[in-house]
């Protein structure tokens, strides 16, 4: 009977309850892709930095892994003090240095990792093989497209440009030995793989340094305690776990979260005026004939239930069509932020995830309840005789 | 000398820098003799920034420059800017799209609001319509009263806008510790959303106006 009730009142004006319902629907769309956009980023994060099962990183003291060209000395030393804890599982040491590809006259540069391809988090093998000899390279798409190459082909790769005489350290031919896809690299970068040791050769370092570690735990062991342990062990490198390395990221790009914040909180302001303006106007319509029913005996919650329902009723559609916009907005936006330099590729920060859905349709219900109670509190506090004698007169 | 002690001359702040907005680093400004020596450097620099008469041509002395040039390159300033500033392009673009999702969210707003103002108005508008005002005068009072409506609205949300502004500039220059700007309200910012909420307004109060002086006045009474 409510609902019916509700219902009708909603029908009788067609045009301004489809307007209610689609701003609704636009803050709605708004609100979750701000939800998206809060949660989503950090999510998507953690999700990248766990994607091949490494807990800890250790880059050189101070810094974070590949912000700077500082290496870490004492590959071997490092590993076997990481070897004593029970709860490692498995040390990937990586090393980082600028490449350039000498192709005639041309010099396409790029980034490339030394590893140990039985140990190896960076890559996704594509096709081809992995670097099982000294001479194997692996190369992403991009590098591959920059230099028309494929797998197979011998490659003149060389190291450390030394821009005062124009001249490189070091300079190898290496064969494309397989199409990889760095999980950490964005989709603009040139990136390629060789083993550490011809890294090592190639860039006329003294042997036995790395950029980064990445430090597998064992199932069921507490990652942080570990990565206390490694700090109190090895004072020279910077010890980072998923959760340091999610407060570091949240703290560069804490800007994008107050700003999903605020325009969040906008949104469920707009969408609960815009539903109390609509529900409070058609009550003083509805004065009298309101007044009519509780002169015949309808109860004070009888009316209340059914105002507040009208509310949730527009709040609730509004929210279904505004979550589907909001998923086609989402994408939108997440593309124009995908193009942020040097972003991994695999990094959203709109992320769905069922329970921002949930939160936003949760939030909006809320505020279609809150949006119905001063109409309702109206209606209820009508004064019956006198509704009905201004009603008579009007 | 490696090690030196030095005196705190000074205490600066931040540039109004975009690239240092998020980032922690601490600095230091040294005359570049002293930081030559305290790092050991010797008779070198990282970068030489060069100021050109205003009729010089640019590109003709950098390709003179790289010519003769050994271990370094020139670039120009703007090259270097527009290089400096993708992350910048990045977050602009995005503000720009989520200005436009606001503007159709705050349009649907106003559209309602006003079809509802209007609405309301039912019993007048049969009234003027029953005593004989044509519905052209109608009309017009109505579109009149829903501009001036929609004029006062965009006011009070240009000063409530202004407020936000300084409201978000005072937060992210101490969060960030930077002077830069984050929020500028500019005259065409203000005439844009002005001229928008007035296109809007009116629009509502012909469509409103419209079904209303269609109706029969009785019917308006309900009757």
């Amino acid at each position: 009977m409510r609902a019916a009730l509700a219902q009708a009142s909603l029908i009788r004006h067609r045009a301004r309850t489809v307007l209610a319902v689609l701003g609704v629907a636009v803050a709605a769309a708004m609100l979750l892709d701000m939800v998206m956009l809060a949660t989503g980023m950090r999510e998507s994060f953690r999700e990248l930095l766990l994607s091949r099962g490494f807990e800890i990183r250790l880059a050189p003291k101070g810094t974070l892994p590949f912000d700077t060209d500082a290496t870490i000395p004492g590959v071997s030393a490092i590993t076997s003090t990481l070897r004593r804890n029970p709860d490692i599982r498995e040390i990937s040491p990586v090393l980082g240095a600028s490449i350039h590809v000498l192709a005639g006259n041309r010099d396409v540069s790029g980034s490339a990792l030394g590893i140990d391809p039985r140990v190896q988090g960076d890559y996704e093998l594509l096709s081809g093989r992995d670097v099982t000899t000294p001479d194997a390279i692996v190369v992403n798409d991009h590098l591959l497209r920059q230099l028309g190459a494929s797998v197979g082909d011998t490659l003149n790769v060389a190291t450390g440009y030394d821009p005062q005489t124009r001249s490189y350290s070091g300079q190898r031919k290496l064969v494309v030995t397989g199409r990889v896809r760095f999980i950490y690299g964005a989709s603009d970068q040139s990136s390629a793989a060789m083993r550490r040791e011809t890294l090592e050769g190639m860039n006329g370092q003294s042997r036995d340094r790395a950029s980064l570690f990445m430090v597998r735990v064992r199932n069921g062991a507490n990652a942080e305690q570990v990565r206390d342990w490694i700090d109190k062990q090895l004072p020279n490198v910077t010890a980072i776990s998923i959760a340091t390395a999610i407060a570091q990221v949240d703290e560069r790009l804490s800007y994008f979260r107050q700003l999903a914040l605020i325009l969040g909180a906008v949104s469920l302001f707009v969408g609960f005026l815009l539903v109390t303006t609509l529900v409070t106007v058609s009550v003083n319509e509805r004065a009298g004939e309101i007044a009519v029913m509780r002169a015949i005996g309808v109860s004070r919650s009888h009316v209340v239930e059914q105002i507040v329902l009208e509310g949730v009723a527009i709040s609730f559609a509004g929210a279904v069509l505004g979550l589907a916009l909001g998923l086609v907005t989402a994408r939108y936006l997440n593309t124009i932020l995908s193009a942020f330099p040097g972003l991994p590729m695999a990094i959203d920060f709109f992320l769905f995830q069922p329970r921002a859905a949930w939160s936003a349709l949760g939030l909006l219900i809320v505020s279609g309840i809150g949006a119905g109670i001063y109409p309702a509190w109206r209606a209820a506090s009508l004064p019956i005789a006198e509704s009905l004698r201004r009603e008579a007169i009007a | 000398m490696a090690g030196d002690t030095v005196t705190i001359g000074a205490i600066v702040r931040r540039g109004a820098d975009p690239s240092e907005v998020a980032r922690g680093d601490l600095r230091v400004r040294m005359h570049l003799d002293q930081l030559q020596e305290v790092a050991g450097y010797g008779d070198r620099v990282d970068r030489f920034a060069i100021a050109t008469t205003p009729t010089a041509n640019i590109p003709k002395l950098i390709d003179r420059v790289n010519g003769i040039a050994f271990g370094f390159k020139a670039y120009r300033s703007r090259d270097i800017a527009v290089e400096t500033s993708r992350t910048f392009q990045v977050v602009s673009r995005f503000h720009r799209a989520i200005g436009i999702i606001t503007i159709v969210a705050s349009s649907v707003f106003l559209l309602c609001i006003m079809v509802l103002k209007v609405e309301e108005r039912r019993r007048d508008i049969a009234a003027l319509r029953l005593m004989g005002i044509s519905r052209a005068t109608v009309m017009r009072s109505i579109v009149i009263e829903a501009a001036l409506v929609a004029v006062l609205g965009s006011a009070l949300g240009v000063a409530l806008g202004w407020a936000a502004s300084l409201l978000v500039n005072w937060h992210y220059q101490a969060l960030y510790r930077t002077p830069l700007a984050f929020s500028i309200v500019t005259p065409p910012t203000v005439a844009f959303a002005v001229s928008l909420s007035l296109v809007l307004g009116i629009a509502a109060g012909v469509i409103a106006s419209l079904r209303l002086v269609r109706t029969p006045p009785l019917a308006l009474f309900g009757r």
